[in-house]
């Protein structure tokens, strides 16, 4: 028996007005990989992730993920509990405490019930290393405590797969590495992961594939080893020399 | 944020600086005032409280009951106009600009005067007795007619705080599953009310100052008895000022609370 991908995309098309943001996508990830997106901003990576989960709607292609195609799925709220995602922004909710931000959504999504979810919640917050800031608001963390919240808040809701979009751009430098640490033990422990990041250190030691977008296709793909120190298409290269 | 913090350090007594501000003398000086008008003039003064006391109670009474309606009205017509639905964007926000491009006493003459006629001749049409029997009760027209009018402007404010919540938060709620309705409720909504707090302070004292309107639709606030007393009397200075001061009382206290609550959602979660 073969393995199936677990997001299976096809000639992904997705207008912006005039611009073409995605111009004929195809893509698969299989249970378990972790694949990093590389390339210039405004290459659609970000883009191509939020299709994903159906943040942005296309206008042509597919994307089919755990079987499910997401053009016609009925239900796209049941989808998106199986896809987790972390934004550059963090996005946590400010009203909320630290530990409400991990359980909301298990409540009234999930429908946990509350000690269910705190438990959840709590075990998670010790996974990303800060359960002592559980009743904190996030206004009172640092961006890389922020982030590691964020990420405990997608993964309370038991995703298949996670989706990253550009995690770590919006920390300072020495923030960074704690952030990384979490999602480097969430790829050892076998989290299917879709990562939009320029993090090289990252891609070499957790990705199973890194792929190069520039304006709106996949440029190249490869073991981010070979990718990064041989490219073979010209862009790839250019871009290369531009971020190392 | 350091200074806020020791603030709350202080001890029990502090308590009162911290939850009044430097303007609660003027209320305490206008009440002062009425209080010791009444006392040395009580011709006529305390006669004109005594007369326009019950008027006191409906000017509350509508300001309170139509400002509620306005909470609830206005947020429905808000989520109205950011629905995706066409149609009701669309009749929503025509009702906006009908509502807000009509001067309220217009309003409030229509609803009491031009609506029930307008049932009656559809009672005619349809044949339908009780409309042809329907008689408007002045308390319940006023109050459709200030809610009327205040839903639509209660709407811009509701839709101007949901607006002003980044994006992102919308994103991230859907993105753990919820539904469009659950990211409202759990999520957009909380942070939109502490937006929208001040303005809707603000509403509630026009309301209250825009209710003496309805006088003139046959409803016996304040206003309307201040008439009666001074048709009786032919004393209007003394009449109107304390009339004036009687509303000058609630819109202080009114203003006073808005600034209030507005201290305390801020300081709540930094």
């Amino acid at each position: 028996m073969t393995i199936q991908p677990i997001i299976k995309i096809d000639n992904l098309h997705k207008q912006f007005g005039t611009t073409a943001a995605l111009n004929g996508v195809n893509m698969f990830v299989y249970p378990g990989e972790v694949v990093v997106i590389i390339g210039p901003s405004g290459s659609g990576k970000s883009t191509l992730l939020r299709c994903i989960n159906r943040l942005e709607n296309f206008e042509a292609g597919s994307v089919v993920v755990d079987d499910i195609p997401l053009t016609t799925a009925e239900n796209i709220n049941a989808i998106r509990t199986e896809v987790g995602m972390v934004f550059q922004s963090f996005n946590l909710f400010p009203h909320l405490t630290v530990l409400e931000n991990v359980t909301v959504a298990q409540k009234v999504v999930r429908k946990r019930t509350k000690p269910e979810a705190v438990e959840t919640a709590l075990s998670l917050l010790e996974k990303v290393g800060i359960p002592e800031k559980a009743n904190d608001f996030p206004g009172q963390l640092s961006g890389g405590q922020q982030q590691r919240v964020a990420i405990a808040r997608a993964l309370a809701m038991n995703p298949k797969i996670m989706l990253f979009d550009e995690p770590t751009s919006a920390l300072d430098p020495e923030m960074i590495q704690e952030v990384l640490d979490v999602m480097l033990q969430l790829a050892k422990e076998g989290m299917t992961m879709v990562v939009v990041s320029h993090e090289m250190g990252f891609a070499r030691a957790a990705a199973d594939r890194a792929l190069l977008m520039d304006e709106g296709v996949i440029v190249e793909e490869d073991v981010p080893d070979v990718l990064f120190s041989m490219p073979k298409q010209e862009r790839t290269k250019a871009f290369l020399s531009k971020i190392l | 944020m350091r200074a806020q913090k020791e603030l709350e350090a202080l001890p029990d007594q502090d308590i009162s600086d911290r939850h009044l501000d430097g303007w609660w003398w003027l209320v305490v000086a206008v009440i002062a005032l009425v209080i010791l008008l009444a006392t040395f003039q009580p011709d006529p003064y305390w006669r004109i409280i005594r007369f326009v006391s019950d008027g006191i109670l409906v000017t509350v009474g509508v300001t309170l009951t139509a400002f509620i309606l306005t909470l609830i009205m206005g947020l429905i017509t808000a989520l109205g106009r950011l629905s995706k639905n066409k149609t009701l964007c669309w009749f929503t926000t025509i009702y906006v600009e009908v509502a807000r491009g009509v001067p309220l006493l217009v309003q409030l003459l229509f609803w009491y005067f031009a609506f029930p006629s307008l049932i009656h001749s559809l009672g005619h049409l349809i044949h339908y007795v009780p409309f042809q029997r329907y008689l408007a009760n002045p308390f319940v027209m006023a109050i459709i007619g200030l809610t009327f009018c205040y839903s639509a402007y209660m709407s811009e404010i509701y839709r101007a705080g949901i607006q002003s919540i980044p994006k992102g938060q919308n994103e991230a709620a859907r993105s753990l599953g919820m539904s469009h309705n659950q990211a409202m409720r759990y999520i957009i909504l909380p942070q939109a009310l502490k937006v929208i707090l001040p303005p809707v302070g603000n509403e509630f004292i026009s309301l209250l100052k825009d209710s003496s309107l309805v006088s003139v639709v046959s409803v016996a606030d304040m206003t309307r008895r201040g008439r009666e007393f001074m048709a009786a009397s032919f004393i209007p200075v003394e009449t109107w000022l304390m009339i004036a001061l009687l509303y000058l009382i609630m819109t202080l206290i009114s203003a006073r609370v808005v600034a209030w609550i507005e201290r305390e959602t801020q300081t709540e979660e930094r």
